[in-house]
């Protein structure tokens, strides 16, 4: 009954009800209890299966809470001391996705064509057969490389290793290194020695005295132990510089915000660097004796002023030089954070993050706390079982090979794994597979990944979800979610280090089964010889024994072990993984590619006349695009907004909530999506919270809320470094009523900044 | 008296949203739009006195002082026993469906009393309320402060989740409790306006701007209970179907 109507009660159905109660037999109003005996309300009194999450790569250990075979809850787990007792919105949410009715459940063949998502349901074993029979086919007539492989998490990582074994060196691992993480990766391997921020992220933000954030929007991209770092150093009062084009969330806790020009980061960067150097604001002492290159750093920058950057940049003297005095005056104990996602520009992005590196090289913001720190590695046993490892063959022409640097990571660059297979040069690929990653919704350009779909022999997905990549397969494996399966051990080497086991809290529900399961059976099927082991239990309890311990010790102590972190080291002993054991603040062996060892400010080109640059970020509800129709989160941020410039937005008429249509400079529209007009971001550029705007109609809340950044980004360039894509390279326009407008051009362009010209 | 209260500090906050979804997990709150105990609203960026803000409205029942959502309940009062979980103490009070909780404060609901008529979701200036028509019996629910996780030894579901510990939960009379000195010496705000002063027990703290935005966005001005002075009718219709069913 509505309450409205209830309202409006006469007497007459006041009376009713009234009789409708006691034919219950109740009177109308019960007397008091107390709380019911028996079953204890919420989450209280349930069973605790220890595990760890996976709703994101960071994976915080866990407490998933079972109440009659039923997960109701999740709960970080206690004992841990990264997230303790805590988890995100998406970790809370991981109920949903176990309970999703939109989850693929049986293994699936395509009947209509492909992209259109039609499925007849098939048995498992003919599934794995098919798989099996084309991977075979494939191999035997187009040679290994054929092969290619699209991977991210723990779901994709045992068939990872099959496909290794079968001896393509077209495996991604992951695209989150081509389209993510691989320009920084490289930037402090080359200048630190170690993988400063790759999956991990070795920033001592607890202990900053001050933090810089270039691009970097914590708080909205949520890492749980890195999100709790962050608020630890502010709430300590570490200082905080944000370089940002949008006023982000942590902008809105920063003392300077520096609302940069986008694709100008590095001009900033290296004013700051001859700034510091000019007045002798860098450690003396830690440049003499654990850095290399200093006098070709200061000979490279020195024309690089702050008059200089500012003009380039969009910004006030004043304020940048605010900035750099309060992260100088907080040296050592400063965060220069060296960034995540990284892949903006393609050719700079390298050069952007060395810029950092150098930073925090002259700052001496290493190895003490509040920069960076060390790692320390969690030893555990090495296991005989899910070894599935091999040679991977020497093509004649390598898809690295225009690449220098990525033969430093595993896996080739995913654009140039869609090039060959669209055109089938250096050498022909014709079978994909997909696990743990929506490559629709990942790779710039989705209109050529779907044309080159179109030209494989075949595909095939291991998916929880039937999201736009899903939709395109030829064959669907229904994948166990991560609270449904055991995986590998969970290693944590960062601040706080840990192990952890993911443990599975119910049975895997419908016909979903677990990636080992589907991995070995697979490997059955290719007579491979790879995971011997009957059960992934086994494995787990050789891992566990070199570290001390058994599955059922460890469940006794409470599902994690923590160990003694390492991450400082004195001046003296500081010795870092580089052949010098020094900081590189110049890289010497990057002249041998003919790229240079001190940055170089290169322009990245303006948005030609008309548009802005689209830029894009997380919002921190969903993860990626993949958590978009989970219930409980959809339900929380069900669809994106643009954000425009109030100033523009006023010139073209457009008011806040108004639905848009965003057009880049290639003609390509999005979906519908609603306009937040505020003074929060410059007016060159239009931000597009990532992930939105399903094409997936399977999805059935998530489909067409919204709009896709992605399928906006169809220009993009390489790295020449690693060959990842660039992300920040497109443009676009607001179509409104039907009607292209011209974004109106607030902060002229410098002369020293050429335009987008689209390439014949 | 003990009064248990809330500080959100919104320094903290990075407006992630675990504790809107650790309450709906906890509490199996409908997923349905307008049914929530426990929210974030995101404000701006927008243009304050002192300077650019981008903040955060995480919002919950008040657990207000003078409820005005226990006013206006038209149930009959009835006496009732009530049970300190701490100390055991015994005390017996009348109450309607919506009552103060003698021992800590909290404005609950006694669900089976509810006859789910909507008053009290109206005049809450807060909006904390909701009519749970996904029931057979629509009833009135919202936060509880977790009464029955407190009971348990618990924290409540959001405080316990929040990634950022941003939200602090104690009792306001208690002296050395860390939220009295947070609401008594660090500045930490009630939600309030000249018009609407009904003792709320959830506070804020943050930057200038940010409250101001907070404020300006979310600090209710109307007096919604006084749109529902027809209170006397429907006691009167609540007391007829009483009676009506004892009769019957």
């Amino acid at each position: 009954m509505k309450r409205r109507e209830f309202l409006k009660f006469s007497t007459a159905s006041c009376m009713a009800l009234a009789a409708m109660e006691l034919g219950g037999g109740k009177a109308f109003f019960r007397p008091a209890k107390a709380m019911a005996s028996g079953e204890l309300p919420g989450s209280l009194g349930a069973k605790e299966v220890y595990s760890v999450c996976e709703m994101c790569f960071w994976r915080c250990p866990i407490v998933a809470k079972v109440k009659g075979g039923k997960l109701v809850k999740i709960e970080g787990n206690p004992k841990s001391p990264a997230n303790g007792k805590r988890v995100c919105a998406r970790g809370n949410s991981g109920v949903q996705l176990l309970y999703d009715p939109d989850r693929v459940k049986y293994p699936m063949k395509r009947t209509g064509a492909r992209g259109e998502g039609k499925w007849a349901r098939i048995s498992w074993d003919e599934a794995l057969d098919e798989v099996a029979y084309n991977m075979k086919k494939v191999r035997k007539k187009y040679g290994p490389h054929a092969l290619a492989y699209f991977d991210h998490g723990a779901s994709a990582e045992f068939m990872r290793g099959l496909f290794m074994h079968m001896g393509t060196e077209n495996y991604s691992n992951e695209p989150a290194f081509f389209q993510c993480v691989g320009p920084v990766a490289e930037a402090f391997i080359s200048s630190m020695g170690y993988l400063v921020s790759g999956t991990r992220q070795y920033t001592d933000m607890g202990h900053a005295k001050a933090i810089l954030l270039v691009g970097s929007h914590i708080g909205e991209n949520v890492h749980v132990s890195h999100v709790r770092e962050y608020i630890q150093g502010l709430a300590n009062g570490a200082k905080l510089v944000v370089v940002d084009p949008r006023f982000s969330a942590p902008a809105n806790k920063a003392d300077v915000w520096l609302p940069i020009r986008p694709g100008t980061d590095t001009a900033l960067l290296l004013a700051w660097i001859n700034y510091v150097i000019q007045h002798k604001l860098y450690d003396k002492d830690f440049v003499a004796n654990h850095c290399e290159g200093f006098e070709a750093v200061k000979e490279g920058v020195k024309d690089y002023t702050l008059e200089w950057a500012a003009r380039i940049c969009d910004l006030k003297v004043a304020d940048m030089e605010a900035a750099i005095r309060m992260l100088a005056k907080a040296a050592p104990n400063v965060t220069i954070h060296p960034g995540r996602h990284s892949t903006w520009y393609g050719r700079g992005d390298v050069q952007r993050h060395r810029a950092l590196a150098i930073l925090n090289g002259l700052l001496g913001a290493v190895a003490v706390p509040g920069g960076l720190y060390l790692p320390t590695p969690v030893k555990t046993g090495k296991s005989e079982c899910p070894e599935c490892e091999a040679e991977v063959e020497e093509p004649d022409t390598s898809l690295k090979d225009d690449f220098p640097y990525a033969g430093n990571f595993p896996g080739n660059p995913t654009a140039k794994i869609i090039e060959a297979t669209l055109t089938g040069e250096p050498y022909p690929i014709k079978l994909w597979g997909v696990n743990g990653v929506n490559i629709l919704q990942t790779i710039p350009n989705p209109y050529d990944t779907m044309e080159a779909i179109k030209k494989l022999d075949f595909i095939f997905t291991e998916s929880m979800m039937a999201d736009e990549a899903a939709m395109w397969a030829d064959i669907v494996l229904p994948g166990a979610t991560y609270l449904e399966r055991y995986d590998s051990l969970h290693t944590y080497d960062g601040i706080t280090p840990y192990l952890a086991v993911r443990q599975p809290a119910v049975e895997p529900l419908f016909e979903s089964k677990s990636s080992y399961w589907i991995a070995r059976e697979l490997a059955k099927r290719l007579g491979v010889d790879c995971y011997p082991c009957e059960h992934e239990v086994e494995y787990i309890e050789e891992e566990l024994k070199g570290a001390g311990l058994t599955l059922e010790k460890l469940n006794r102590m409470g599902g994690i072990v923590s160990y003694k972190a390492n991450p400082y080291r004195s001046r003296k002993e500081l010795k870092l993984p580089t052949e010098s054991g020094k900081v590189n603040l110049a890289v010497a062996h990057y002249e041998d590619d003919d790229f240079d060892p001190v940055p170089k400010f290169e322009p990245t080109p303006a948005p030609p006349k008309g548009y802005a640059r689209l830029i894009y970020g997380r919002v921190p509800v969903h993860t990626f695009s993949r958590t978009m129709n989970n219930l409980w989160l959809h339900n929380e941020w069900p669809e994106n907004h643009a954000w425009v410039n109030d100033e523009v937005a006023a010139k073209l008429g457009i008011a806040d909530g108004d639905t848009i249509v965003l057009e880049n400079q290639d003609g390509k529209r999005s979906l519908e999506v609603k306009a937040k007009v505020t003074p929060g971001i410059r007016p060159d550029a239009i931000y597009l919270p990532h992930g939105f705007g399903s094409r997936s109609k399977r999805l059935t809340r998530a489909y067409g809320k919204g709009a896709s950044d992605q399928f906006l980004i169809t220009h993009y360039e390489n790295c020449p470094f690693t060959g990842a894509s660039s992300h920040r390279t497109s443009f676009v326009r607001i179509v409104k009523g039907g009607k292209a407008l011209d974004i109106p051009e607030l902060r002229p362009l410098p002369r020293e900044i050429p335009r987008f010209k689209k390439s014949a | 008296m003990s009064q248990y209260a809330m500080v959100i500090d919104l320094d903290r906050c990075v407006g992630c949203h675990a504790c809107a979804i650790a309450c709906r997990a906890e509490w199996k709150v409908p997923t349905e739009e307008g049914y929530r105990r426990n929210w974030v609203k995101r404000i701006g960026p927008e243009k304050t006195p002192y300077g650019i803000s981008y903040t955060f409205f995480p919002g919950l029942c008040n657990h207000c002082d003078h409820p005005v959502c226990v006013d206006v309940c038209p149930v009959d009062p009835e006496e009732r026993t009530f049970t300190d979980f701490r100390t055991g103490k015994k005390t017996r009070m009348e109450i309607k469906a919506t009552y103060k909780d003698p021992f800590t404060g909290a404005v609950l609901i006694a669900k089976e009393r509810c006859i789910g008529c909507g008053a009290c979701v109206e005049a809450c200036p807060y909006h904390a309320r909701y009519l749970d028509e996904t029931l057979d019996e629509p009833k009135a629910d919202k936060c509880t402060f977790c009464y029955e996780r407190l009971a348990h030894g618990e924290e409540p579901a959001c405080v316990k989740t929040c990634i950022a510990d941003a939200r602090i939960f104690g009792d306001l009379s208690d002296r050395n409790s860390r939220v009295y000195k947070l609401v008594h010496k660090e500045g930490a705000k009630r939600l309030e306006s000249d018009v609407v002063k009904i003792g709320p027990n959830v506070y804020w703290k943050g930057k200038k701007k940010d409250l101001h935005a907070l404020f300006k966005n979310y600090a209710p001005r109307e007096r919604t209970w006084e749109e529902v002075d027809n209170m006397s009718r429907r006691g009167f219709l609540a007391g007829l179907a009483r009676k009506t069913s004892l009769k019957g």
